[in-house]
């Protein structure tokens, strides 16, 4: 997808920062109707950082996107790109973004919409050098309404890369790409980012955000409730899924055994929701010499954030908690 | 400014290779002065203009009006999809977007003028210096100013489906009643007094002013410029509506 022949900066990316946070978020809240999105975020990113946004479906991570690119105003708090507010960044083209929603401007072939993007900026990325970096050089020609899901994206990060920005801003950058995409698409996300330039990205998986980010941010209902490496992220959410076929059992039974948290019948399979899988494991093969078709996976993220969040998941939107937050 | 110039024009660019805009809005036109050119363009017409000439220019603005009006509905497109978010991280200033839309109106309205007066010249009965031929285009250009105006109105209020037939409708009724497809003098003293107070006839007026070297009416103007601060302010309107919910 990249190769070595791109341009690569050698001067720092470093500008006029004020208090030297590429991202400072203080104090956001923002509703929407009963819907309190995002309740409370400070965050503060270094120039360089990688960060990822890990959530659940409506944590907030999209919003708060919005609001530190300056899309959308907050109810209270402040949101400022390199000590200033986001327009003042995003009109000096420090700021790059590849929005969660919205379809591409259609009737237009790929490079035409790149043409017209980059016209739009003050010192844009050469469009030849922003399409050979999303991968859609071979593209080019296509009209905007005719691509795939995964060549969309694309599009779509090349679009981020046009003005050349010193933040790039990614919302579930790699939903509809494939395997091997993905893997093409952080490569040059990993490029991009070693001229020293910050990078956020939002996503569902602890996996990918281990994987890709020096430092993971978990939100859910619109706080962040734990922000470190992916390695201690992971340690907190320790849960595993264990599933098998286990001729004998019931769900009473196995929901007696220790570190038990749930037990879920699925398709003639028992699917156990465990702290301790080792343990769980051999005390199972024990009492069940029958058991067979064994599979152990990592907590989904929703058990895991069940696990973070602890009791405040429950917590109902409601206003009578704004008080003394 | 320039960046504002230069992405309207790309714009425009793109939307003449839009086979389907071209169509509608500068064939159509054309047919239209062909097929009445044929019929009626060796008469004279009551005001002593040669029908081809009143046909070519009331086509001519129907043309333009109709890819003005055109270029508007594209903005509720761009609304819909999302696309005006991803242009929110930009450069460009909200007044740029406004001015860059209402520039690409005026851009795309051209074709449809250029090909109407072309055809009427190598076919049609029209007689013309070549001074009062241009003269009489740029007198029509500017005059579409309001239209470019209605578009932004009916891009930052409707959405892409309403859009369609809104502008269908309200392009084809203020030509009808501006007079571009049947000349007043056949209809009710009434109507020609309704369409003096819309910009379709004054823009058809201004042309035939210019084209008969005399010049254009003070009402004409002020009527034009009122409808162009109207649309303006309604347009600035919506569109500051239409940013806060994007
Ligand atoms: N424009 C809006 N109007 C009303 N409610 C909204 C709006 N935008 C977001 N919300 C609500 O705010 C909450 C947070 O939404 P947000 O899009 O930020 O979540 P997210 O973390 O990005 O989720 P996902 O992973 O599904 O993208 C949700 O409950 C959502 O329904
Ligand atoms: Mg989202």
């Amino acid at each position: 997808m990249t190769t070595s022949e791109h341009s690569t900066r050698t001067s720092p990316r470093t500008g006029p920062a004020a208090d030297g946070a590429a991202i400072r978020l203080s104090g956001l809240h923002k509703s929407f109707g009963s819907v309190r999105a995002v309740r409370g975020i400070d965050l503060t990113v270094a120039p360089g950082e990688v960060v990822a946004f890990l959530g659940p479906n409506g944590a907030g991570k999209s919003t708060t996107i919005d609001l530190l690119l300056g899309l959308t105003k907050p109810d209270s708090g402040t949101a400022r790109l390199f000590g200033g507010v986001p327009d003042a960044a995003v009109s000096a083209g420090r700021v790059g973004a590849m929005l969660q929603s919205g379809a591409l401007l259609p009737d237009l072939t790929v490079r035409e919409l790149i043409r017209i993007f980059a016209a739009l900026h003050r010192n844009p990325m050469p469009v030849g050098e922003a399409m050979l970096r999303a991968g859609i050089d071979d593209i080019a020609g296509q009209k905007t309404q005719n691509l795939s899901g995964g060549q969309a994206q694309r599009v779509r990060f090349a679009l981020a890369l046009v003005p050349d920005p010193d933040v790039v801003v990614l919302d579930e950058p790699t939903v509809a790409m494939d395997v091997e995409v993905r893997r093409q698409f952080w490569a040059s996300m990993r490029e991009f980012a070693a001229g020293g330039r910050t990078v956020l990205f939002a996503t569902h998986y602890l996996q990918e955000a281990d994987d890709y980010a020096d430092r993971v941010v978990v939100i859910a209902d619109g706080r962040i409730i734990a922000d470190g490496t992916g390695a201690s992220i992971k340690a907190r959410v320790s849960g595993r899924t264990l599933s098998a076929v286990i001729p004998g059992a019931s769900e009473q039974l196995l929901r007696a055994m220790d570190t038990v948290t749930d037990v879920e019948v699925v398709g003639g399979r028992y699917a156990v929701h465990c702290d301790d899988s080792d343990a769980v494991l051999r005390l199972l093969l024990a009492r069940y010499p029958q058991i067979h078709d064994i599979e152990i996976t990592q907590a989904n993220l929703e058990q895991a954030f069940l696990q973070l969040t602890g009791s405040s998941s429950v917590d109902a939107p409601s206003t009578s908690a704004a008080k003394g937050a | 400014m320039t960046m504002t110039l230069n992405y309207a024009w790309m714009s425009a660019l793109s939307t003449f290779r839009n086979a389907k805009f071209v169509i509608f809005t500068a064939a159509l036109p054309v047919i239209m002065f062909l097929l009445f050119n044929g019929l009626y363009g060796d008469q004279t017409s009551s005001a002593g203009m040669s029908a081809g000439v009143y046909l070519m220019i009331s086509m001519a603005c129907y043309g333009a009006i109709g890819a003005s009006l055109n270029a508007g509905a594209r903005i509720a497109l761009e609304r819909q999809t999302g696309w005006n978010r991803q242009l929110r991280l930009t450069a460009l200033s909200p007044q740029g977007y406004m001015i860059a839309k209402a520039v690409v109106s005026m851009l795309v309205a051209l074709p449809a003028l250029a090909l109407v007066f072309l055809v009427g010249g190598v076919v049609g009965h029209v007689h013309l210096s070549v001074g009062s031929w241009l003269l009489t285009a740029l007198v029509i250009w500017i005059s579409i100013i309001p239209f470019a105006m209605l578009g932004l109105v009916i891009g930052f209020l409707g959405t892409p489906d309403s859009t369609q037939p809104i502008s269908m409708l309200v392009y084809i009724g203020l030509s009808i009643l501006g007079g571009l497809w049947v000349p007043l003098e056949n209809f009710p003293a009434v109507m020609t007094t309704i369409a003096k107070v819309l910009p379709t006839y004054w823009v058809a007026e201004n042309g035939r002013d210019a084209a008969a070297g005399v010049g254009v009416s003070a009402t004409g103007v002020l009527v034009l410029v009122g409808w162009t601060i109207l649309l303006g302010l309604v347009g600035m309107a919506a569109y500051r509506r239409s940013g806060r919910k994007a």
